[in-house]
């Protein structure tokens, strides 16, 4: 009771990995990528909602791993935000050593930003020739495992980056059903994670007659750190760590949240969206907040999925994007 | 020893206070101390506030002293503005920007959060609630949601002239509902007040009002916060805030927890209860915010702490001695739901209404923004509930607590996981009973829910007291 499906998911997965099933499992990947059942030596969270800080607290009750709860400051236009931002990933780099790891000497730490970085770059390249569904499938796959093969940007370069079986994309003119000559109706996805499993939101879109241009969830493009800059690197690596995430993510917590305003107010119209999805779960009170002003804004026809993260709303939720879509069309 | 005093109608309160203002009328010049907003509370119901007329009141002038200043909070705030002074809006710190902005002689405070209440006193009939559903703020939020809609509705306080907000470890629903009223054309400075943790071994900590203890990296970080504060209310005045401006009005805020911390220990401890749920509630929220002028919340405190000394000193209280004494957590969004308390047989016997980092003096050795800056990371809220609960054990075993109510407040993200938090470890390491409820703005549908749940933990309550006397 009150307790948002994600949270609830993050905790269960933590205490019980083995049990990972298809749903109820925070995303490693959004459309049932398999995923190990590996019991985890810690957990990092962070106190960007109240769901997740008071999770942190519960999963540590409950005998969980040890928990690191990360401090990211809502306001961002201060330098003491961004030196706490900063002291906290000092902080975080501690937990990690005393969990058994080495610190970094500043070269290594250089070196990593910059495979990360160069991996990264290469998985924007592929996003944009891929599907909405299928680049939410590479984003996980990376936030899984960066160094998988696909997401090597020499392999990259040779191959697309693509897995052998995935479909390429046609970005226009694609039809929305085998019989019908009508194209897709383009929606933009707004909103929070996605969990492991909801790959079949996409299909469920597709079904309905629609077509994801913009994935602005939590775990899509908006979300992607900054690219580096390599001459601040060189001065100051954990510093240009810094501005990479905290100085460029645009997210619903930050406060004011001018910049989501911002990434909206550009993504949506340049992707050519019709409509928007905002995808939340229950008890998200910062998305929830934003449906209203998404709609004053854009202009666009909004529809409110309040997720509540279990197969019987799943069924409602393809029954909502049904309606939503036939009123669109 | 005289019998328990009544409880009060509304109507009954009235005549109290006419008879108080008659009083005044006849006294010589100078004589008394009947200020000009104390008045019948039949006033506020023609304006609307019409859950007055279903709550129990205390039997004492000091209670319609109480209720007319609350009351009234609105024309004091719309005579500050039109005597020339600014204001200044705080939100959700609960206790601190409030004291640095009357530390300026032309800047008074008032918290737009106080708004959550509007829908209980007006029950229902001002409308907020829908403007907020017009706004994208429905049912899933928690009640502050009023607030934006009295910003749209300009009906309830005047726009201030400076807003603030704490946010970081905040709840959710107040900082999407503040960000809400921002959208709306009213800027807001934003101040950061992290997530308060442990300090790791070795790290440098300072001990917070209140006994814990933070890292002074943390303290660092809310003192800069705290100073774009203080430039911004300096501003907004004219006039340099200064550490001396600072630590005076520490002094004077200090003054005022000073007389509730003295209420409250006498109030929570005394046995008969002298002085009701209601009134300590009304009271305690004295203290954030000083309801638009500290010096009369200092008179008001003042009289009430005077009316419960007479009644300790007569053997006297509002109820048979002997009664549940229960702790209480949260604030209710129904003010009624005070007065079930008692209806159910038990009394007051401590609270946190999520924010006792405002009834803790505010160190006065310390340069005045550290003292502040510890003070504000004290808060219940923005540490693990761990902590919260610590603090909750602690302070009902002093005041002699015997079950705690976790009241939840509908809608409020952090409520349903820091209550399952706190019933967890007050259970464990308290060894008391605790009954959760969720109490809604106008609870009377679920009144006789409330009333089995209250019912039961007075009940066993009793029964642990039995069980006691035969081992």
């Amino acid at each position: 009771m009150g307790v948002c499906p994600y949270a609830r998911a993050f905790v269960a997965g933590i205490l019980s990995p083995s049990g990972l099933a298809p749903q109820g499992n925070p995303r490693g990947g959004s459309s049932g990528l398999p995923r190990e059942a590996v019991v985890p030596d810690a957990a990092v969270m962070t106190s960007t909602c109240d769901q997740m800080r008071r999770a942190a607290e519960w999963l540590a009750m409950a005998g969980g791993p040890p928990v690191f709860l990360m401090n990211v400051p809502a306001t961002w236009q201060t330098a003491a935000s961004v030196r706490m931002y900063r002291d906290e990933l000092e902080r975080l780099g501690r937990f990690l050593v005393r969990l058994g790891g080495s610190p970094p000497s500043p070269n290594r730490l250089i070196e990593v930003m910059e495979d990360y970085d160069a991996r990264r770059a290469a998985l924007r390249g592929l996003v944009g020739t891929l599907s909405a569904w299928q680049a939410s499938e590479a984003v996980a796959r990376f936030d899984l495992d960066p160094y998988e093969e696909s997401m090597d940007p020499v392999q990259a370069g040779a191959t697309g980056g693509l897995p052998a079986s995935a479909e390429r994309y046609e970005r226009t003119s694609r039809p929305w059903h085998p019989d019908s000559a009508a194209p897709a109706i383009p929606l933009a996805l707004i909103g929070g994670p996605l969990m492991l499993g909801d790959g079949r939101l996409f299909e469920a879109i597709e079904r309905a007659g629609g077509q994801v241009v913009l994935d602005g969830t939590e775990g899509g493009v908006r979300t992607m750190p900054a690219p580096l800059n390599r001459r601040r690197l060189r001065d100051d690596p954990l510093m240009e760590l810094v501005d990479a995430y905290f100085g460029s993510i645009p997210d619903v917590f930050r406060r004011p949240d001018s910049a989501l305003t911002q990434w909206l107010g550009r993504e949506v119209p340049a992707s050519g969206a019709r409509g928007i999805i905002v995808w939340r779960y229950v008890w998200c009170d910062l998305w929830a907040a934003a449906v209203g002003r998404l709609r004053e804004s854009t202009g666009l026809p909004v529809l409110d999925m309040d997720i509540s993260g279990d197969d019987a709303g799943f069924d409602r939720t393809a029954h909502r994007l049904a309606a939503f879509l036939e009123v669109l069309r | 020893m005289t019998g328990p005093a009544r409880r009060l109608t509304m109507e009954e309160l009235d005549r109290l206070c006419g008879k108080r203002l008659a009083a005044a009328a006849g006294a010589a010049p100078g004589q008394g101390d009947t200020p000009a907003y104390i008045g019948p509370l039949e006033r506020h119901v023609r304006d609307g506030d019409r859950r007055l007329l279903r709550l129990w009141y205390d039997d004492s002038e000091a209670a319609v002293r109480l209720w007319s200043f609350l009351l009234t909070e609105e024309e004091r705030l719309h005579a500050a503005r039109a005597a020339g002074l600014r204001i200044v809006g705080a939100m959700k710190d609960l206790g601190t920007v409030p004291v640095m902005a009357y530390a300026l002689p032309n800047l008074v405070a008032f918290y737009p959060d106080g708004a959550w209440w509007t829908p209980c006193v007006m029950e229902l009939s001002e409308g907020l609630f829908g403007v907020a559903q017009s706004l994208g703020l429905g049912e899933a939020f928690c009640p502050v949601r009023a607030m934006a809609g009295a910003f749209v509705t300009r009906a309830h306080f005047p726009i201030p002239d400076l807003l603030t907000c704490s946010v970081g470890a905040t709840c959710d629903d107040f900082s999407a509902v503040a960000q809400r009223v921002e959208s709306l054309g009213h800027p807001i400075l934003w101040w950061e007040i992290p997530s308060r943790r442990r300090p790791e071994s070795g790290e440098p900590a300072v001990t917070l009002p209140g006994g814990l203890v933070a890292p002074t990296s943390q303290v660092a970080m809310v003192r800069s916060e705290l100073d774009r504060v203080r430039v911004a209310l300096a501003e907004l005045a004219g006039l340099p805030l200064g550490d001396a401006e600072l630590a005076a009005a520490i002094r004077e805020a200090n003054r005022i927890r000073g007389l509730l911390g003295e209420l409250r220990r006498l109030a929570y401890t005394a046995e008969p209860c002298p002085m009701p749920a209601l009134e300590m509630l009304i009271a305690e929220m004295l203290a954030i915010h000083f309801c638009s002028d500290r010096a009369e919340s200092a008179a008001v405190l003042t009289e009430l702490l005077g009316e419960v000394r007479r009644r300790i000193h007569e053997g006297r209280g509002v109820m048979e001695a002997g009664a549940a004494r229960l702790f209480w957590v949260n604030p209710v969004a129904d003010l009624r739901v005070m007065n079930l308390l008692e209806e159910c047989g038990a009394r007051l016997c401590g609270t946190d209404y999520m924010f006792c980092h405002a009834l803790d003096r505010i160190p006065e050795d310390l340069p005045p923004l550290e003292a502040l800056a510890r003070t504000a990371l004290a808060d219940p809220m923005v540490g693990p509930s761990a902590d919260r609960a610590a603090r909750i054990i602690r302070d009902a075993r002093a005041l002699g607590a015997e079950g705690i109510v976790v009241s939840r407040i509908p809608g409020a993200s952090h409520c349903a996981l820091e209550g399952a938090v706190l019933r967890r470890i007050i259970e464990a390491d308290g060894g008391l009973p605790v009954v959760e409820l969720e109490v809604p703005p106008v609870a009377d549908p679920l009144w006789p829910t409330l009333t089995t749940r209250l019912d039961a933990l007075v009940e066993t309550v009793l029964a642990s007291r039995r069980k006691q006397v035969i081992v």
